[in-house]
């Protein structure tokens, strides 16, 4: 088990609720969260967000319950898809996001997000009964690819009948995966709708998960799914060494500034989750295909 | 030399205690009682299991008015029940809410030692 | 002698009558087992004040100190293993570092030093260990003696150690650190190089009166006393409701007297088991000239302790022990309760 991770806190214009969101994500002891952009094509907005600098929203950014280090941040993007134009997988507004996450709202795109597309996340639709089912095959073929999916719990909150289809939703795809790769994330809006690693993992064994998958789901799990992430930003199959000189606590896993080490895409990799991709060894900085 | 003598106990039935800072409401100078405080979890008990999780008995040990934390207590196979409606809750007439759970034990005399309390500066 | 174990869904409770007079009894090796104690609380009925003698024991806990943002390759450094590892003085653990979830770091005083590390870092560290048994996959424990042969500056596995703590994983935490002759004369070296700060362990004493005490606690079954003591611990007992209120169900086990007063003392820190041991001795004597008719002393171990998460030198009990309660009374039996295995803990 590693560190615990949210990885879904809703963007808000409203700069004070969005630094409460952080501060309260690091009283309950999560050490890594990522600042969730939503982007919808079919809405006037028709351009891809920007994320906001972290550096803008803290001087000094809190610190975890208990621990001496502070929290870190991370932007993502989630792309909700309609249509397959609608992710343009080269696209390079994406590039700004640490995590590129995709809501398919169909079955055959749900079956080409699975299969295809070079995404971290797949989130899994609770605010609405499922419109399709999920297929064995689109399941297991994104968990081969290290793409994991995601069940968010703030609308369980905040709503009854929107608990109604988390659950189902989220006992489909237990149904189907096993519980593996499943991450659960908060995708709150505010600080109340917050619940701490623990409750979380609790409220997964509602999902189906064993005790050991709902520990994942909020931990390990979202570890691989970071990795993967700056894997499929330095370019996918590369290895990408750079020179660590502080402390390797802040330093673990922490994310590879993509412009420094871009190198032509060369095999495509199968589970990005695997261990040394990169690896924070002395030396300068090298790049060398796997 | 005295004989030694051991116990077996049954592991039937064992209580797990729940260190509980009770809700953070979004309105700071709500005041609850501790009868309106074990109402209030009985409500959520019910909205998510029904009537048979309304029938799960749980002790409120302490409750303190102030700082809205509590001890409950619960038999260990209702913990889930009992920890996951807490988890779902998410309003209190009206106005945000959210329980924070501060410590799990199937003993209660675990819940004043924990070494994580331990602040040093 | 025979220690039956139960067990219960996340961890056991260990129950033992035994005798200080037995030869054999475990106690003196279950106190020096659990190096790192964070609290000791002691209860005692029917007393109002502690005699001088036992006061002094409880006030001559010794000091401990907080370093920050020190590199575990400290630890293996020459001079701090002559000073401090070789002599088996001293006790060092990672603070403010969760075991499950970060790298944790504990040195124990026979030279052990034993490393609760995530996949990555252990195979960055590349020294030979095991996977933990008790966390999940991915986990790893790795143990070092340094006081073996190997270790000694200069030998092979020392320089792999070396490079390992040094190069490929320059590990640093904050380290509560605790030595038996006093920190401060013997490791002026090392403290002269980080932020350091020394801490006494914090002695809390209450008096509480009216006290609802079961009449004969030693015959109450483990899990009611464990529970008790909890809940006077707690500051439960004033509020225990009847068994049909609407609140708590809650009653005092067995039947029942009340204490006219109780006294309740708890030091709490980085609290070495040689001191644990003292205070022991000193409320035996103490009850075999009071009229307290027990007194029970509960130790509780460090959550994050990577030690408490390995398979123990006795192998007698898995998971190794999170808190015991001492139930001694008048004469010289006592009743051992011990709780060992990961209890689930969540914490804020």
């Amino acid at each position: 088990m590693s560190v615990f991770m949210d990885l879904n806190l809703s963007y808000t214009e409203d700069k004070s609720s969005l630094q409460r969101l952080i501060e309260t994500a690091a009283q309950l002891g999560y050490s890594t969260v990522a600042i969730n952009y939503t982007f919808e094509l079919t809405k006037k907005k028709k351009e891809v967000p920007k994320p906001a600098q972290i550096k803008e929203l803290f001087e000094q950014l809190p610190i975890v319950q208990g621990r001496s280090r502070p929290i870190r941040v991370l932007n993502r993007l989630t792309v909700v898809m309609s249509e397959s134009s609608h992710f343009r997988s080269t696209a390079p507004e994406y590039r700004h996001f640490d995590i590129l996450a995709l809501q398919p709202t169909s079955e055959k795109l749900f079956h080409a997000a699975c299969m295809t597309y070079d995404v971290d996340i797949i989130c899994v639709i609770v605010t609405e009964k499922l419109p399709f089912h999920f297929k064995r095959g689109s399941v297991n073929g994104a968990i081969d690819r290290g793409v994991m999916f995601e069940i968010s719990y703030a609308a369980a909150i905040r709503d009854s009948t929107m608990r109604r289809y988390t659950i189902a939703n989220a006992v489909n795809l237990v149904e189907r995966s096993k519980g593996k790769g499943m991450i659960i994330s908060s995708a709150a809006e505010r600080a109340l709708e917050l619940r701490g690693p623990y409750d979380i993992t609790n409220l997964a064994l509602l999902f189906g998960l064993t005790d050991q998958t709902a520990k994942e789901a909020v931990s390990s799990t979202c570890h691989s799914v970071v990795r993967h992430a700056e894997t499929r930003r330095t370019g996918s199959g590369i290895v990408c060494t750079t020179k660590v000189c502080t402390e390797t606590s802040d330093q673990q896993g922490a994310p590879v500034d993509a412009d420094t080490c871009e190198a032509p895409a060369a095999k495509k990799h199968k589970t990005a989750a695997s261990e040394g991709v990169t690896a924070e060894e002395g030396g300068a900085k090298a790049t060398s295909a796997l | 030399m005295k004989g030694v003598s051991t116990q077996k106990k049954s592991t039937g039935y064992q209580r797990v205690v729940l260190k509980n800072s009770a809700p953070v409401l979004e309105n700071e100078s709500t005041r609850l009682s501790a009868v309106e405080f074990k109402q209030f979890i009985i409500t959520g008990l019910k909205i998510l299991y029904g009537e048979v999780g309304a029938a799960l008995t749980f002790d409120v040990l302490k409750y303190d008015e102030d700082s809205r934390t509590a001890f409950l207590r619960v038999p260990s196979r209702g913990l889930v029940k009992l920890w996951s409606s807490l988890t779902l809750l998410g309003s209190y007439q009206d106005q945000a809410c959210a329980f924070r759970i501060l410590q799990v034990s199937p003993f209660l005399l675990a819940l004043t030692g924990n070494s994580r309390e331990l602040q040093l500066d | 002698m025979s220690v039956d174990v139960c067990e219960a869904p996340h961890c056991q409770l260990v129950c033992e009558n035994s005798s200080f007079l037995d030869e054999e009894n475990s106690l003196v090796s279950l106190v020096q087992q659990l190096h790192f104690n964070y609290k000791v609380s002691l209860l005692i009925p029917d007393c109002s004040s502690a005699p001088s003698h036992l006061d002094s024991v409880i006030n001559s806990f010794s000091s401990f100190v907080l370093i920050k943002n020190m590199p575990v390759s400290e630890f293996i450094d020459k001079d701090f293993l002559e000073t401090a590892v070789y002599p088996g003085s001293v006790c060092a653990l990672s603070y403010r570092t969760r075991i499950g979830e970060d790298n944790c770091v504990a040195l124990m005083p026979n030279g052990r030093l034993r490393l609760s590390l995530d996949r990555h870092s252990y195979h960055l560290l590349g020294i030979e260990g095991k996977v933990s048994k008790f966390r999940s996959k991915g986990r790893h424990i790795v143990s070092v003696d340094l006081t073996d042969s190997s270790m000694a500056p200069g030998g092979r596995g020392y320089d792999r150690l070396l490079s390992g703590l040094t190069c490929r994983l320059p590990l640093t935490s904050d380290f509560l650190l605790s030595h038996q002759q006093g920190v401060q004369s013997c490791l002026k070296s090392l403290l002269s190089r980080y932020d350091w700060s020394e801490l006494r362990p914090e002695v809390s004493t209450k008096v509480l009166h009216q006290l609802t005490c079961p009449s004969d606690l030693g015959s109450c079954d483990a899990y009611s006393v464990m529970d008790w003591l909890g809940a006077v611990d707690a500051g439960i007992s004033s509020s225990i409701g009847s068994s049909s209120s609407f609140l708590s169900t809650y009653t005092c086990p067995g039947p029942q007297r009340m204490a006219t007063t109780a006294l309740s003392i708890s030091v709490s820190g980085f609290l070495l088991p040689h001191h644990v041991q003292i205070l022991i001795m000193e409320v035996r004597q103490f009850l075999e000239q009071s009229s307290s008719p027990w007194a029970s002393l509960t130790v509780h171990g460090f959550t994050d302790n990577v030690v408490s998460c390995c398979e123990n030198e006795h192998g007698r009990l898995r998971g190794g022990v999170n808190f015991y309660t001492l139930l001694m009374s008048k004469g010289h039996d006592y009743k051992l309760l011990i709780v060992t295995g990961s209890h689930d803990s969540c914490s804020p």
